[in-house]
């Protein structure tokens, strides 16, 4: 029996390892390992203010932290009984919009480009492709500012409150945004244009379920309060817990999902495949050029999905502004009562993200996260073992599978300071 | 083993700086925060010569190192083995971030005194074959750190001013005043006349004053400031006895805990700890 480890998982955000064990010609085992330490999130905040609550959680991910921040506000809104007015829904959606381009422009251009072009990272790149390291720069820091404009701050902003938002962006600021986003189209429009004729090997090929929410209107969209599962059926978020499935496996600090006893993926590719044909304008153009029948059995087809939401979002965010701008800015809304729970859920850049709470007396009883990379772990698993005995069957040798492995590992996008403590905790 | 100081980095050199940036637990937005530095970042990797950046690159090497930039908490048996790795081989260790100077959110119920048995009602039994557990501490709590930069995220103006600084063989200026300072120049109204539990009089500056900027209460991400008079804002925000105070609102000294503690970490349950012993 000889192993192949990869210990340390580069150009991911956390700590990560993949093992894979192998006995003669046969793959036996292939881990995807969470060894980030766990911080016990859900145990932090009980007993605190919904408000601090708000500010911890957020604190999961750096990259993720406004869908966090959103997906906190929706579930403890529900506690709380707020609705909050059209405005701050408008500008909630346009941070979150502004976090997908921030988020899939880095792995797009310096995370997951360097892996399909041959380099070891985006700064080897620029010998020969520095026009699209510097376009992935320019879209991030675009996104960073859509990010710092509505939440006070690139990363952890906390503008965004429980009823509203303590300042509300000036229109001068919107306007500004919106023609930014205008200016950036054609630097979307090139990735998918790179990505778009790109060739996956079939030999990864491999049916999987795909999962994401659905969007209330007819619209591609990344909030919902359904589940949406591509076997057809759909779950209200307050039932998420019969599509996670969650359980404890030895070799991760992250808990594992299964849906109906098999892995699932969520994600951009997720959510192309159940609501691609909801696009419009341009990205109805590239989706219809490039989908094919493989993006339901390949997941490096993600990358392609990633960038066709790039171009989505910097869309959506023009035409969320151009709703925004006309109407006034609305009070704090307050709390209808103090004891309540409620389930909130949004689309991350990589995928579903459930956050369920419960209130008691104003003060946090109950937590209870689920994040994207948590529910991708199983199908990440299953990619890298028909990697791992496909680099077998060809006879490579272990460093070439190890590179292999870290591509498919990578085309997920997987996000592990999120997926590294993502427990259920019942305190009464 | 002896560790090397600061000031043997400090010294002018005409070879490139050799950094390392690496993560232990945390969220990754101090990493995350030096990525965002999209006009500098290709000066970055151009004017130092980086030895390892995980979260950014594949080609990385165990090379000694002029300065290492450590975000996160050590919070298991992993982290601990690397963070003891980097600090032999670096003549320079930089905290960055909340979880690397003072443990971060994770070490937030430090006063409870009760990570074993959160980490059980998580877990319960289950054996793992990964890295041990450990209950969250700051890098200091094992190893010599040189220097700090706080913040949760760091402030990446901070940080590019700092390694401009280390890049020239200069040392980095601390920052030892508190929020109101940045609150003040920023002519925000303070918020503790608007009865909100703010932390900015014990949370070192450095973020510009940002939450409340937008009418948002300092959480004190950034950690106690040095001299924190956490005994008089406690005081202060229980009693709310100042003359200037226009209703009186009280909080409990449940509340001013619970808040100080979200991003206080082992300095600030210390600083709360002597409290209460004084009290009693």
């Amino acid at each position: 029996m000889r192993s192949i480890e990869i210990k340390h998982l580069a150009r991911v955000e956390g700590h990560g390892a993949i093992t894979v064990r192998i006995e003669g010609r046969k793959v036996r085992e292939a881990r995807f390992e969470i060894i980030e330490g766990p911080r016990l999130f859900e145990t932090l905040t009980i007993g605190k203010l919904p408000s601090e609550n708000l500010s911890i959680v957020p604190r999961i991910c750096a990259i993720c932290t406004l869908s966090h921040r959103y997906a906190s506000l929706r579930g403890l809104e529900k506690c709380l009984s707020i609705q909050v007015p059209e405005k701050t829904t408008l500008l909630r959606e346009l941070m979150l919009h502004g976090e997908i381009v921030e988020s899939h422009a880095l792995h797009i251009f310096l995370l997951a480009l360097p892996d399909l072009l041959g380099y070891p990272n985006a700064a080897a790149m620029t010998e020969k492709y520095s026009d699209y390291v510097i376009k992935g720069l320019t879209l991030k820091k675009f996104g960073n500012k859509v990010m710092e404009v509505v939440s006070a701050r690139a990363t952890h902003g906390e503008n965004p409150i429980i009823g509203g938002f303590g300042r509300y962006p000036t229109n001068r600021e919107l306007h500004e945004l919106k023609d930014q986003a205008k200016a950036l189209i054609p630097h979307a429009q090139s990735a998918i244009e790179l990505l778009g004729p790109m060739k996956f090997p079939a030999w990864l090929d491999k049916e999987t379920t795909f999962v994401c929410l659905k969007p209330p209107t007819k619209d591609y969209g990344l909030v919902g309060d359904s589940i949406l599962i591509s076997d057809g059926r759909e779950f209200d978020v307050e039932d998420y817990r019969k599509v996670v499935n969650e359980r404890v496996v030895s070799h991760s600090y992250a808990k594992r999902s299964r849906y109906r006893d098999a892995p699932y993926t969520v994600g951009s590719i997720a959510r192309m495949n159940l609501l691609g044909n909801r696009l419009k304008g341009k990205p109805k153009d590239h989706y219809q050029q490039y989908k094919n029948a493989r993006w339901k059995r390949n997941p490096m087809f993600n990358n392609i999905a990633q960038a066709i939401e790039l171009l989505h979002a910097l869309e959506k965010i023009q035409s969320l502004i151009d709703r925004t701008v006309d109407l006034k800015d609305p009070a704090v809304m307050k709390p209808g009562r103090e004891t309540g729970k409620g389930t909130g859920a949004v689309e991350a850049p990589r995928g579903t993200l459930f956050h369920s709470y419960e209130v008691k007396n104003g003060r946090m009883s109950k937590v209870d996260i689920v994040t994207p990379t948590a529910q991708n772990l199983d199908d990440i698993e299953k990619y890298v073992r028909i990697a791992a005995q496909h680099m077998l069957d060809k006879g490579e040798n272990d460093e070439e599978i190890g590179r292999q492995l870290e591509i498919v590992a990578r085309a997920y996008d997987p996000c592990i300071s999120c997926s590294a403590h993502l427990v259920n905790i019942v305190r009464k | 083993m002896t560790h090397h100081t600061f000031d043997d980095a400090a010294k002018p050199t005409k070879r490139l700086l050799r950094i390392g940036i690496y993560g232990l637990t945390s969220c990754a937005g101090d990493q995350l925060t030096i990525l965002n530095c999209e006009d500098e970042l290709l000066d970055i990797f151009n004017s130092s010569e980086m030895k390892s950046f995980l979260m950014a690159k594949s080609d990385n090497t165990d090379d000694e190192l002029d300065i290492a930039f450590v975000e996160g908490s050590v919070t298991s048996d992993g982290d601990l083995e690397l963070l003891k790795e980097i600090r032999r081989k670096s003549k320079t260790i930089v905290a960055i971030g909340g979880c690397a100077c003072h443990g971060g959110p994770q070490a937030g119920r430090e006063l409870d005194r009760n990570w074993r048995e959160r980490l059980k009602s998580v877990y319960g039994e289950q054996k793992f074959d990964i890295p041990v557990p450990m209950e969250p501490k700051p890098v200091s709590a094992h190893v010599k750190v040189d220097m700090m930069i706080p913040g949760c995220p760091i402030d990446k103006h901070e940080f590019l001013a700092a390694l401009s600084r280390l890049v020239k063989g200069d040392t980095p200026i601390a920052i030892n005043y508190p929020v109101c300072v940045e609150c003040k120049y920023n002519e925000n109204e303070c918020l503790l006349f608007k009865n909100q539990l703010c932390l900015g009089p014990i949370t070192a500056a450095g973020c510009n004053s940002v939450c409340i900027n937008v009418n948002v209460p300092c959480f004190g991400c950034r950690g106690p400031v040095v001299e924190a008079n956490v005994a008089s804002e406690a005081e202060m925000l229980i009693s709310m006895r100042h003359p200037h105070f226009p209703t009186r609102v009280h909080f409990s000294a449940e509340d001013v805990t619970n808040r100080a503690m979200m991003y206080g970490g082992a300095p600030m349950a210390e600083l709360l700890q002597k409290l209460r012993e004084v009290k009693k």
